[in-house]
């Protein structure tokens, strides 16, 4: 057989797969909402209520046995340690009775204790939705005052001087939360359903009486139904507390739990049959490292849809991620057309864009205007360090990429100097005791927090749509673009391919490098402040080091070389390597618990892609 | 007399003078005591030389500050943690890692040569970020693969409730082997140097036993340098002050050097006798002796670096050493005369590698406990800055520079955070600066590459159109 011919077979076996999985998820799924998938939860529900109050109902035996003892040996005259002792006895023999004897919970005749517990169930399912109503509406009442709450605690934070941390998302002190008179009707009612049950219980288990009954109330209830319970949620909880026997047939009730992922199996097959049949294509189109990158960020997405992570709200965060990285990795086109390759100095820019943005929040100019304020200075500085980069970069043609990275390495502990010397007086910048910034600068409403990610943001379900973050980022892809087309940038694209020739052709070499260089190191500058809008904090010190290197890894894995790119590289790579980092926490966190597995992702794909490319660059000769 | 050109000098050491400066200016503002530093100075010598010798023959082979030492540092902590796992402590232990990490290393090495041949012309930055890569498959070995899929017993390498091995690793526990090599053989200033002007004298008898060549005239002289050595040894003993004990010293060496002189392959080495006598005379003077009271000469590990300077001179003499040269100097050319440049390469690495990886375990033993994620991290960044400051080149490198740039750019990390704190009231000033030297002095090598190169070519083209 030829490779070809392998090919095909693999394809359709996984064509056929995926149909059959295809047929067998579509035709359970439905069933979750039919009569079939309320069968299996009843059943399953009846097994765990029983397994649940069985526990009480030894416990009730247990308290029995001792009474009785109790008044035995007070009958026979004992001294309080005889009775003690014989209570002990009485309560070991007790449980030694009931916990290793297994219910045989065929033999128990269950059918009224099911009807009970479908109309408690029934109650509580109305009630919890009013409550989730009514909390809704409480929350939504009281937000603004527990944000400003928040805030002013912050703010009392940063002039004692502590560190501020992450802001966490705002709660809604509850404590205030009355119960409106709709949910204590239907309490009651539920109550009224809850005593059904209790009368059915007792028919099974005798020993059980009203205060036994009352204990187990809270715990029945919670079997019964939680808030917010779905099919696939009741059904983990109840298997997951050990009464997955209790369902007849196991095979489909699993079949129609996993019905969404067999779905999802599906697809996955399908696209791999694709990926197989396609192979050599799109080897040609997108190379390799491009394909393993993206398949394994659809492989995290079908895995986060396996595991019932919310999708929709990851896909929403990696769009805003993409969105405050795409500035810095846009800074890399104008670099790599220029000639200069990536431009790994780029901290140089990140440090002048971080600058503009200490002036703003010293002269406290809010909003939109202190976001331009930002801008404007930070390009200011960013053109003018850039222009003596490129003047460095002029006289070493051909060895740019291990300098830039030192030199950029070099800024970023200068500047660390820097930020501790730097007259800035402002208690948001500085510690109000010892020297110097702060570590991380946490920016707020009155500055440029979210000035870029909030402008007309819509929501569609979980999916948050950033829309000014995605307007401000197509538009600078957009003038750059434009300034490729101009002529310009056109002489500056020659100078990239092929200096010698360029020169030939009368272009002044070094003219174009420094436009390039310069717009490269100003973006920059634009795509630090992009970010720190976006992420709410500044970062100073050595946090800029390493962002060359994720900017121009990101451009890599988009499909650029070293010497050559386009902007559509640039959306494709930082969407691809930050949709990975983004997925990749979650799906990490639900396979090894509290791991920094992501980080040590982000090391390798950041990192191996940056080799590759190198090792496309040249060096292949023997000498 | 041939005339020296101070300016070129200058000039082509700029970057070692301008850190002497540095190092004046630091030490002198920091108001550490003398005897403090030397005792610091002496202790981070013992434990980074070695690795800075690492970085010698790669330079050599052309490939530039090989970063990916750091791989090296990783073999050699893998092995650190299997040695503690089985237990074995001591000097066994450390001569079991030191065993375990060839082949490690040697793998690595070779690897890291392939990749970098595909790479040729931008193996530092190659090695830079292959480090970077290799640290990441570092932490899934030793975050999840290490106590994880495969068990660790031995205690204090797995802490209940975190995922992989502890942050640190401990050596100074019964099972480690801190101080294995340095706790050998320790002695005062003043007897090491003693030791070293023994051993010299025995090294140079030894080659005139094989020299037979105006034997009486060497004889001589060294037995005259033999008394200077006596002289300048016993010199507080005789009760001579310190200028009679440099006068007497001075005027023995000259002897020395006018009868030796005549036979110049000689000369050299009986300098270098003469110098060391003086020296040891003068350590023995109480004034001089105190500034180096604290320091405790791990005699094992100098030893050890000396080996390591003996092996790189003599490697470099032999065929090998020869075609690492001659890739250095040129490819194209190396490859026209048959060598086979990758392969050559990839053994420079190798070696460099592996003398990494020992060097690590030089430097652990001495610490007496590591960071498990990131003592190897900084490893490639200071063993190049300091090799750097020495006076090497990304072209050049001798044991010299090395052993040069390790003293200065080790009294530097010394004294910086004081001098830091009392300059400008803030000793993290000083710790930064520190940092923006090490990354500084590399740029600043590379730039000054990148130029003579660009300006070679200038030249040679200009040559080409006149």
């Amino acid at each position: 057989m030829t490779k070809n011919k392998i090919q095909r077979v693999i394809a359709i076996v996984l064509v056929i797969a995926s149909v059959v999985l295809a047929v067998l998820g579509a035709v359970n799924l439905p069933k979750r909402d039919a009569q079939e998938g309320k069968d299996i939860i009843e059943a399953l529900r009846i097994r765990t209520l029983l397994n649940a109050t069985g526990d009480g109902v030894v416990e009730s035996y247990v308290a029995i046995a001792k009474k009785e003892a109790q008044a035995a040996a007070k009958a026979a005259g004992g001294g309080m340690k005889a009775i003690r002792a014989a209570v002990a006895k009485a309560e070991e023999e007790t449980r030694a009775k009931y916990e290793n004897t297994t219910t045989d919970y065929s033999t128990l005749d269950t059918a009224a204790l099911e009807d009970a517990v479908a109309a408690y169930a029934a109650q509580l399912e109305p009630y919890y939705a009013v409550t989730v109503a009514a909390e809704e509406a409480y929350i939504a009442e009281h937000l603004a005052e527990a944000e400003a709450k928040a805030e002013a605690e912050r703010q009392a934070k940063i002039d004692a001087g502590q560190e501020v941390g992450e802001e966490e998302k705002v709660e809604v002190d509850m404590s205030g939360f009355v119960a409106t008179e709709e949910m204590t009707a239907l309490l009651a009612k539920a109550d009224e359903a809850f005593n059904g049950v209790g009368e059915a219980l007792k028919g099974i288990y005798p020993v059980l009486d009203d205060s036994a009954l009352a204990t187990l109330k809270d715990t029945i209830s919670s079997v019964v139904f939680q808030r917010g319970d779905s099919f696939t949620v009741q059904y983990d909880r109840y298997v997951a507390a050990g009464s997955g026997s209790a369902v007849a047939n196991g095979t489909s009730a699993f079949l129609i739990r996993y019905a969404d992922d067999l779905l999802y199996g599906a697809l996955a097959l399908v696209v791999a049959a694709a990926v197989v049949l396609f192979y050599e294509l799109l080897c040609k189109k997108l190379g390799i490292p491009r394909i393993i990158i993206g398949l394994f960020f659809i492989l995290l997405c079908f895995m986060s849809l396996w595991y019932d992570l919310d999708l929709s709200t990851l896909l929403s965060n990696s769009l805003v991620r993409m969105g405050m990285n795409s500035i810095m990795v846009l800074a890399m086109v104008p670099g790599i057309q220029c000639g200069i390759s990536l431009n790994l100095g780029l901290p140089i820019g990140l440090v002048a864009g971080l600058i503009g943005g200490l002036v703003t929040i010293e002269l406290g100019v809010p909003g939109a205007w202190g976001f331009l304020l930002a801008i404007v200075v930070g390009v200011i500085i960013a053109a003018v360090a850039g222009w003596l980069y490129a003047q460095l970069l002029n006289r070493l043609k051909g060895e740019e990429m291990s300098v830039t990275t030192y030199v950029g390495f070099s800024i970023v502990s200068l500047m660390c100097i820097a930020w501790l010397v730097l007259p800035f007086t402002s208690l948001k910048l500085r510690w109000p005791m010892g020297t110097g910034l702060r570590n991380t600068i946490g920016l707020d409403s009155t500055n440029f927090k979210h000035i870029l990610d909030d402008f007309l943001a819509f929501d569609i379900g979980s999916f948050t749509v950033p829309t000014g973050l995605m307007l401000f980022m197509l538009l600078c892809c957009f003038i750059v673009w434009l300034f490729t087309r101009s002529k310009t940038g056109v002489a500056m694209q020659a100078v990239g391919n092929n200096p010698r020739f360029a020169e030939a052709t009368g272009i002044n070499v070094d003219k174009m490098r420094v436009i390039g260089t310069v717009l490269s190191t100003v973006l920059g500058a634009v795509g630090i402040l992009v970010y720190s809008q976006s992420y709410g904090f500044m970062q100073l010190y050595t946090a800029p080091r390493q962002m060359g290197f994720i900017a121009a890894s990101a451009i890599l894995i988009g499909g650029a070389s070293t010497s050559r790119c386009k902007i559509s590289h640039v959306l494709i790579g930082t969407f691809l390597f930050q949709g990975v980092l983004t997925l990749g926490m979650p799906v990490a966190n639900v396979l090894v618990p509290g791991s920094t597995i992501s980080e040590t992702l982000r090391i390798l794909i950041s990192n191996g892609i940056i080799l590759y490319a190198l090792t496309k660059s040249g060096g292949d000769s023997r000498a | 007399m041939r005339k020296i050109d101070w300016r070129s000098i200058l000039r082509n050491n700029a970057v070692t003078v301008m850190f002497v400066a540095l190092c004046v200016l630091c030490l002198a503002y920091s108001g550490q005591s003398l005897s403090f530093v030397m005792y610091e100075l002496f202790g981070r010598l013992s434990r980074n030389a070695f690795i800075v010798l690492a970085l010698i023959i790669p330079i050599v082979a052309g490939m530039g500050i090989n970063f990916a030492i750091t791989i090296g540092a990783m073999a050699a902590q893998i092995a650190v943690l299997w040695v503690i796992e089985w237990g074995i402590s001591g000097l066994p232990g450390m001569a079991l890692a030191a065993l375990m990490t060839v082949p490690l290393a040697a793998f690595f090495g070779f690897l890291i040569g392939k990749l970098l041949n595909k790479m040729k012309g931008q193996e530092m930055i190659g090695g830079l970020i292959l480090g970077y890569f290799a640290n990441g498959l570092y932490q899934l070995l030793f975050l999840f693969i290490f106590g994880n899929l495969i068990p660790l017993n031995a205690p204090g390498l797995v802490i209940k409730g975190s995922t992989g091995v502890a942050n640190t690793i401990d050596l100074s526990t019964t099972r480690g082997f801190k101080y294995a090599l340095d706790g050998l053989w320790q002695v005062s200033f003043a007897d090491a140097a003693l030791v070293m002007l023994v051993a010299l004298l025995i090294a140079l008898a030894l080659r005139l036993v094989v020299k037979k060549n105006a034997v009486i005239r060497v004889s001589c002289s060294v037995l005259l340098t033999f008394a200077a050595c006596l002289v300048s040894a016993i010199a507080p003993q005789l009760g001579l002050t310190l200028p009679m004990a440099i006068v007497s010293g001075v005027i023995l060496l000259m002897f020395t050097i006018m009868l030796g002189g005549a036979d110049f392959k000689l000369q050299k080495p009986l300098i270098y006798l003469g110098v060391l006598a003086v020296c040891t005379a003068i350590v023995r003077i109480p004034a001089v002796a105190s500034l180096f009271a604290m320091v405790k000469v791990p005699m094992a590990t100098f030893m050890v670096v000396g080996v390591l300077c003996l092996f790189n001179t003599a490697l470099l003499k032999t065929r090998i050493g020869q075609q690492f040269r001659a890739v250095g100097q040129n490819r194209t050319v190396a490859n026209a005369s048959g060598i086979n440049v990758d392969k050559v390469r990839v053994i420079a690495i190798m070696i460099s590698t592996v003398l990494a990886g020992w060097g690590q375990l030089i430097f652990v033993q001495n610490m007496g406990s590591f960071q498990t994620y990131g003592a190897h991290e900084q490893v490639g960044l200071y063993a190049g800055a300091a090799i750097l400051v020495g006076g090497a080149s990304i072209r050049k490198a001798t044991n010299g520079q090395a052993l040069l740039g390790c003293i200065l750019f080790h009294l530097l990390f010394i004294v910086a955070p004081n001098a830091g704190k009392n300059l400008f009231g803030d000793a993290a000033i000083g710790e930064y600066f520190r940092v923006f030297i090490s990354y500084g002095v590399i740029a600043l090598a590379l730039v000054m590459h990148a130029w003579s190169g660009v300006q070679k070519k200038k030249k040679a083209d200009e040559a080409l159109k006149s």
